[in-house]
């Protein structure tokens, strides 16, 4: 987008000595002069800041900052797209941002400033557009830096403005990327990774061939190991051997000494083992068994004395069998007998009770007559259903009642209704509706008749009117043609003058004279032809429009005749309708209308008869339903009475048979029923009981008769029967107890007979052991067994111990005695033998400690070599490192196409400038020669490397530096234009400030 | 009589993939990607009864100091072992003898040809199969032409195993040089090649053929495409051919064109639809660098800062996500502006210069290497980065200047677009 600016206006709010100071441009050439001090210097410098940002504190000479007060200011500048307002006030920081505003003050985008001015660069503008005399030489300097000098010649490169930003993004990006020396850029950070991971991959060194080494020491750990082994399980059975040799020796002494004791005894292995104490054992069962047998012959003598005694006779055993059967039908009794004066006084009272409650009920019976009474479920069900009825009859003819009183009152309510009907029909006319309405509609319609005939006559006045008119408007007739004499009369006069003249002048000006007339009469026929024309088409038009005049009259006059005709049936229409309604055809629309309110009060009239007669046929209707109804409810209640005394006949007849008074009501009839029936019951039930009492009396009677007859037979004492009573069932008991006494003695006396015979066998088989005991030992008395039982028992004493001692040695040693003795002299000794273990002591546990660290040695070895077979940390360094290295190829080729991005810019750039030696430095040289008259005519760039400006005349070439102060000074002048005017013309113009230049 | 043989080279087993980066979820997979591609070479010899396996090379790379590599071959040669399959192995120059191939403890149904040449004997039911011979690398630079060593011995079929560069094939250190006339002259019948990547076949005079089986697994994204090993059918002197595709993971280059495209998701759909169309389903994974190319109204959108490479994390999260899953390597812009660069050059002005410019270095290597050689910083750099094993800027690279040049119109004129 080409930009344009132009300062208008430019206020100043504080910048150096400047303080609320506003200046307005014009277009062209603005001249500025000041004495010195004035501020020209500091306007440049407030220019430029405006645009471009005020330079930073720090660098307080060129900053302008005011000690007070606001730092900054405005600018009114004309763009391309428009005016702008371009403000720039520093903040509290010193920060002085811009804003842009449009003049109606709404804020644009900052970079609307930036268009404006064609993205000119700060140190573009500063030293070619805004510069002042101490500037001016600056300039030889600013060529040679690169950034101006690249947008200098940027600014004449077409299709290149972007030249300076694009090498200054692709220097960025490439410097981002890698540095020499660097260490943040992406590559330069995944290098170091990179040699990271080499260093750590030279660090695990060759590892298969330390694993196939491991491998190796691996298999020869395991040789030695199974070595050791081996030497540890020999040492351990060496010991284990000698261990056992040590430990019998001690049982090995034992047994020598015992052998040595036993020399000295008799052989008594035959004797009976444990033999004194079977000898004690068996005397003294013998001396149990005697002790036994004697105690058994007492008991058997004082049983049989008792048992004689149990067993003597007496009169109550004789008579034991009369005297439990009278005693058990007693004492069944017993509670009877004793219950039964209570009942009897119970049962007075009850029947006391009953016939108080009968003689309460008030009816002409008593008991015995009551008991008779038939009073059964049926005579019951009878009195009931006579009640029902009873009730229902008369609740029938209550309803009876109801309905006829019901039925006149209503009948009384129709006739005053009827009577009050009748009033209101005297009081109106006897007119008929129908024919009211009749006249009604003949009213109306001679209404609707009178206006049509008023509507005829006006149609008819005004077709008179119209045929009168049409009869006035009489056309003239057209006039007569034009006569053709007129026309014969000018040709006969120019023939005659024309003759003269031939006569007169002779026959040439005759026959000229001819030719005038004849050019006279020519247009005298045309125009005589043209008026007949007219004339005849005049008499046409005439002729048609009588035609249509006539056929209009024709119409007219017809549709009069139709009007007349319309008229008069009208007329007759409205006599006969006016005549029909009872008025004058003459009558006024009053009159009619007061007709019309007359007829219309009649047949309201009429139409209230008519609802009155309808009305009275109603009620009078209702009347005989009424009536009707009264009879109805008159005949039921005849009914309901006869029915009601012919049942009460019935109920009578019913009371009266049961003894009832016969005026009772159904209601109280039944509950009497009820109560008669209940006593009735009570006196059949007291009956009863007293039966069962007198029975249970006679049976108790019998029954103690009995006691006391049996009793006395038996000999026991008399007295009241219930001592009698007592006392034979103790005589009983007594008997038996001394009966079974007596047979548990005998049980026990039939025992101690078996026992005595068993303790003989006993004490008999005792005898025989001992003797077969003292036979075993040798012995003949108890005495010398006892002695040889003691010696016996020393000798078994140390034949066990002899045999035990065995045992453990072969236990011990494995081996049996004397191979024991032979393994411990092949030893060489007790001495040696002790020796040799102490050794095999101390190696053992040295050699337990050597096969452990082969243990573990292996085990180490062996889970490093499982390491390595599946070894994730070398793959996984492996892939980084090849990731790594996949990372800084990729980086790399990006670096390295954006180094050759910049050395192909750089050499197109060159190339370019010396294909084409950019426009600046044409309009440079035109400048330079305008300025110096035409000493110099050109200026150039060399190419090659070095960028200097050259300047040349017709003959030779000058570097910028061998000239003059002022020449070089007119040179950059020169340039400084040139790149204005391409500026201005490639990308808008700018405003050229130029401070203290002449 | 008839018998088969399978040829591999260069399995780099265990050598790191490039361009994946170590925390994404698919580095299992790459980094097993190699031992299961030799695996199925040795399915493809048990399945196929082939009388033996060639392995012509750069088996792993010493450079990795894997471990896991050496064992891995020894387990898989046991089980060709176990099935009576003979292996003939040669060192290449990533595996010279120098390194650690002694102590591996191989079976003895394993030949690793040494220095000097040397020839073995197939034989089968007591007569002479195939003659097999080769030379392993004694060392990694190997610059004699070890081809001329090799010769017919016999009328039996003969297969000569060696690790070259046939024909100075580019972007491959030239070792053991050889030439396609050179191998010829040898009479040899088969030639199993090893050390250039890409699968390539050469017929030599006397209808013997050179067999380059490339790489069973490509690794990055210079190593596009399917890949694996080559079984040989042989009867009465000669030799039919197959291909078999081992690879489990596979790398694609794909190109998606701005042209036409209006959106952001517009581009994500053609991205998708591209990817769907190469990655076949029956792999474990894929890895695809996709380039954008072509003029569009995009190429402006994408150039803003940070927008490619938001766009690449958003593309990369979403191709993760499918089933195989989908690695994106990198997502590059080779797209153009909308800008006509011919009617600029037409044009004139300065942006013809520029261009005129950069196409004169582009035809003038010598112009170019001069300028290459005048950046001091650039040199520095492409010391450092030689000495960390990363050539890129060995060598000027025109496309480069091709690419700066278009890149400076495009600032140049951005505000005209603007």
């Amino acid at each position: 987008m080409s930009g344009a600016l132009r300062i208008d206006v430019l206020k100043v709010h504080g910048f150096g000595h400047f303080s609320g100071y506003e200046l307005e441009l014009g277009p062209g050439l603005n001249l500025l002069y000041g004495p010195n001090e004035a501020g020209k210097s500091t306007l440049l410098a407030f220019l430029r800041g405006m645009l471009f940002g005020f330079e930073k504190r720090g660098r307080s000479e060129s900053r302008y900052e005011p000690e007070a007060g606001a730092f900054g200011g405005e600018l009114c500048v004309s763009s391309g797209a428009g005016p702008l307002v371009v403000r720039r006030v520093a903040d509290r920081k010193g920060k002085a941002a811009v804003t842009v505003f449009s003049p109606e003050g709404h804020e644009l985008l900052a970079s609307r400033l930036d268009e404006a001015l064609a993205h000119v660069s700060r140190e573009l503008f500063c030293e070619v557009f805004a510069f002042s005399l101490d500037e001016l030489s600056s300039f030889e300097q600013l060529v040679e830096e690169d950034g101006v000098s690249r947008a200098l010649f940027a600014a004449g490169l077409r299709g290149a403005r972007r030249l300076p930003e694009v090498e200054k993004h692709l220097e960025k990006r490439a410097g981002e990327l890698f540095k020499v020396s660097g260490k943040n850029p992406e590559l330069n950070q995944v290098l170091r990774q990179l040699e990271e991971i080499r260093g750590k991959l030279d660090a695990l060194k060759d590892r298969p061939e330390q694993y196939f080494q491991e491998r190796e020491r691996l298999a020869s750990l395991g040789r030695q190991q199974e070595e050791a082994v081996a030497r540890q399980e020999q040492i351990a059975r060496e010991l284990g051997r000698l261990s056992r040799l040590e430990a019998a020796l001690g049982e090995l002494g034992e047994l020598t000494r015992l052998r040595t004791e036993l020399a000295v005894l008799p052989d008594l292995s035959a004797f009976p083992p444990g033999g004194e104490g079977r000898l004690e054992e068996l005397l003294q069962r013998r001396t149990k068994a005697r002790a036994e047998q004697s105690r058994v012959e007492e008991l058997l003598s004082t049983g049989g004395a008792e048992l004689a005694r149990l067993s003597a006779a007496s009169a109550v055993r004789e008579r034991e069998e009369g005297l439990r059967l009278v005693l058990g039908a007693f004492t069944a009794r017993a509670e009877l007998l004793r219950a039964l004066p209570g009942r009897r006084a119970a049962l007075e009272a009850r029947r006391r009770e009953v016939e108080q409650a009968l003689g309460g009920l008030g009816l002409a019976v008593d008991a015995a007559g009551l008991l008779a009474l038939e009073l059964g479920a049926a005579a019951r069900g009878t009195l009931e259903s006579l009640a029902d009825r009873l009730a229902k009859a008369e609740a029938e003819r209550r309803e009876a009642e109801v309905a006829l009183g019901r039925a006149r009152v209503e009948r009384e309510r129709i006739e005053a209704s009827l009577a009050r009907l009748q009033a209101e029909r005297t009081k109106l006319p006897d007119v008929s509706a129908a024919e009211l309405r009749q006249r009604q509609a003949a009213l109306s319609r001679s209404r609707l008749l009178r206006v049509e005939r008023d509507q005829v006559a006006a149609q008819r006045a005004e077709q008179q009117q119209r045929l009168q008119a049409l009869r006035a408007q009489a056309e003239p007739e057209p006039g007569a043609a034009p006569a053709p004499w007129l026309v014969l009369l000018g040709a006969g006069m120019a023939v005659v003058g024309v003759g003269a003249l031939a006569l007169h002048s002779g026959a040439k000006e005759g026959a000229l004279a001819l030719f005038f007339a004849l050019l006279l009469i020519v247009p005298l026929v045309l125009g005589y032809v043209r008026s007949v024309r007219s004339h005849q088409g005049n008499v046409e038009a005439h002729a048609a429009r009588q035609r249509q005049r006539a056929q209009e009259l024709a119409r007219l006059q017809s549709a009069l005749d139709t009007l007349t005709g319309r008229q008069l049936g009208l007329e007759r229409e409205l006599a006969a309708a006016t005549s029909e309604a009872g008025v004058t055809p003459e009558a006024s629309t009053a009159g009619l209308a007061g007709a019309d309110a007359a007829l219309a009060e009649a047949l309201r009239q009429a139409e209230r008869v008519e609802h009155l007669g309808r009305e009275r046929e109603a009620r009078e209707a209702e009347r005989d339903g009424v009536v009707r109804e009264a009879q109805a409810a008159e005949l039921a209640g005849r009914r309901a009475d006869v029915q009601v005394r012919t049942l009460r006949a019935e109920l009578a007849a019913l009371l009266v048979a049961r003894g009832f008074p016969k005026e009772l009501s159904p209601q109280r009839a039944l509950a009497l029923w009820r109560d008669v029936a209940e006593q009735r019951q009570r006196l059949a039930d007291l009956g009863a009981d007293e039966r069962a009492l007198a029975a249970d009396e006679a049976a108790c009677e019998a029954a103690v008769s009995r006691l006391l007859e049996e009793a006395r037979e038996a000999g026991l004492p008399a007295g009241p029967v219930e001592a009698v009573a007592a006392r034979v069932a103790s005589a009983l008991e007594e008997l038996k107890t001394r009966d079974a006494e007596a047979r548990t003695l005998r049980a026990r006396v039939d025992e101690w007979v078996g026992d005595r015979a068993r303790f003989s066998r006993l004490r008999e088989s005792e005898e025989q052991a001992l003797a077969a005991l003292l036979a075993r030992g040798g012995c003949t008395t108890e005495e010398t067994f006892r002695q040889r039982a003691r010696q016996a028992e020393h000798f078994e004493a140390l034949t066990r111990r002899v045999r035990e001692l065995t045992w453990r040695i072969e236990a011990a040693t494995g081996l049996e005695e004397p191979a024991a003795r032979e393994a411990i002299l092949e030893v060489g000794g007790e001495e040696r033998l002790k020796e040799k273990l102490a050794q095999l002591r101390m190696q053992e546990p040295a050699c337990a400690e050597h096969l452990k660290v082969l243990h573990t040695e292996y085990g180490s070895t062996r889970s490093q070599l499982e390491r390595w077979e599946d070894d994730e940390e070398l793959a996984a360094l492996r892939i980084q490192e090849e990731q790594l290295k996949a990372r800084a190829a990729e980086l790399a080729t990006r670096y390295a196409t954006d180094r050759l991005a910049l050395a192909l810019l750089a050499r197109a750039r060159r190339r370019f400038e010396e294909e084409q030696q950019p426009r600046v430095i044409q309009l440079a040289s035109e400048h330079f020669a305008a300025l110096t008259a035409g000493r110099y005519r050109r200026v150039f760039l060399p190419a090659g490397g070095k960028r200097e400006l050259r300047v040349s005349d017709a003959r030779r070439d000058w570097s910028a530096e061998h000239l003059s102060r002022g020449t070089r000074e007119q040179l950059y002048l020169a340039f400084r234009l040139a790149v204005i005017q391409d500026f201005g013309e490639t990308r808008g113009a700018l405003p050229l400030v130029v401070d203290d230049i002449l | 009589m008839r018998f088969k043989f399978v040829h591999a080279a260069d399995l780099h087993l265990d050598t790191p993939f490039r361009g994946v980066p170590a925390g994404s979820g698919l580095t299992g997979a790459f980094q097993q990607a190699t031992f299961r591609a030799f695996s199925r070479i040795v399915d493809v010899c048990l399945r196929e009864h082939v009388a033996f396996l060639l392995l012509a090379g750069d088996l792993f790379d010493a450079k990795d100091r894997s471990v896991r590599a050496r064992l891995a071959l020894r387990r898989e040669l046991d089980r060709l072992d176990v099935a009576g399959i003979q292996t003939f192995i040669v060192h290449g120059n990533h595996d010279p003898l120098s390194g650690d191939t002694g102590a591996l403890g191989l079976p003895d149904s394993v030949k690793v040809f040494g220095a000097d040449w040397e020839e073995v004997e197939v034989r089968r039911e007591g007569r002479v199969l195939c003659r097999v011979q080769g030379i392993s690398y004694p060392e990694a630079e190997m610059r004699e032409n070890l081809s001329a060593r090799f010769l017919r011995t016999g009328p039996d079929f003969t297969v000569g195993l060696l690790h070259a560069n046939l024909g100075g094939v580019e972007g491959h250190a030239n070792y053991a040089p050889c030439t396609v006339e050179e191998l010829g002259a040898r009479g040899l019948d088969y030639w199993a090649l090893g050390h250039v990547h890409t699968r390539a076949e050469y017929t030599l005079a006397g209808g013997a053929v050179a067999v380059y089986p490339g790489n069973p697994q490509g690794r990055h994204v210079n190593e596009p495409g399917e890949r694996g090993c080559v079984l040989v059918e042989v009867e009465e002197g000669r030799t039919w051919r197959r291909f078999v595709p081992v690879d489990r993971v596979r790398w694609h280059r794909l190109e998606v064109g701005l042209t036409g495209l209006g959106s952001l998701d517009g581009l994500v759909a053609a991205v998708t639809e591209r990817v769907d169309a190469s990655c076949p389903d029956e792999l474990e994974g894929h890895a695809v660098r996709l380039t954008l190319t072509g003029r569009g109204p995009l190429h402006r959108e994408l150039s803003r800062p940070e927008a490619l490479g938001q766009l690449e994390a958003d593309l990369r999260e979403q191709l993760a996500l499918r089933h195989p899953p989908v690695l994106l390597e990198s997502l590059r812009d080779a797209s153009l502006p909308e800008l006509d660069l011919e009617t600029v050059r037409l044009s004139g002005g300065f942006s013809g210069t520029l261009l005129a410019e950069a196409e004169a270095l582009v035809a003038d290597p010598e112009v170019l290497k001069a300028l290459w050689a005048e950046d001091a910083e650039l040199r520095t750099l492409g010391q450092r980065l030689r000495r960390l094993g990363v050539d890129v800027l060995e060598a000027p690279r025109p496309e480069l200047v091709e690419q700066a040049g278009w890149q400076v119109v495009e600032q140049l004129h951005e505000e005209d677009a603007s």
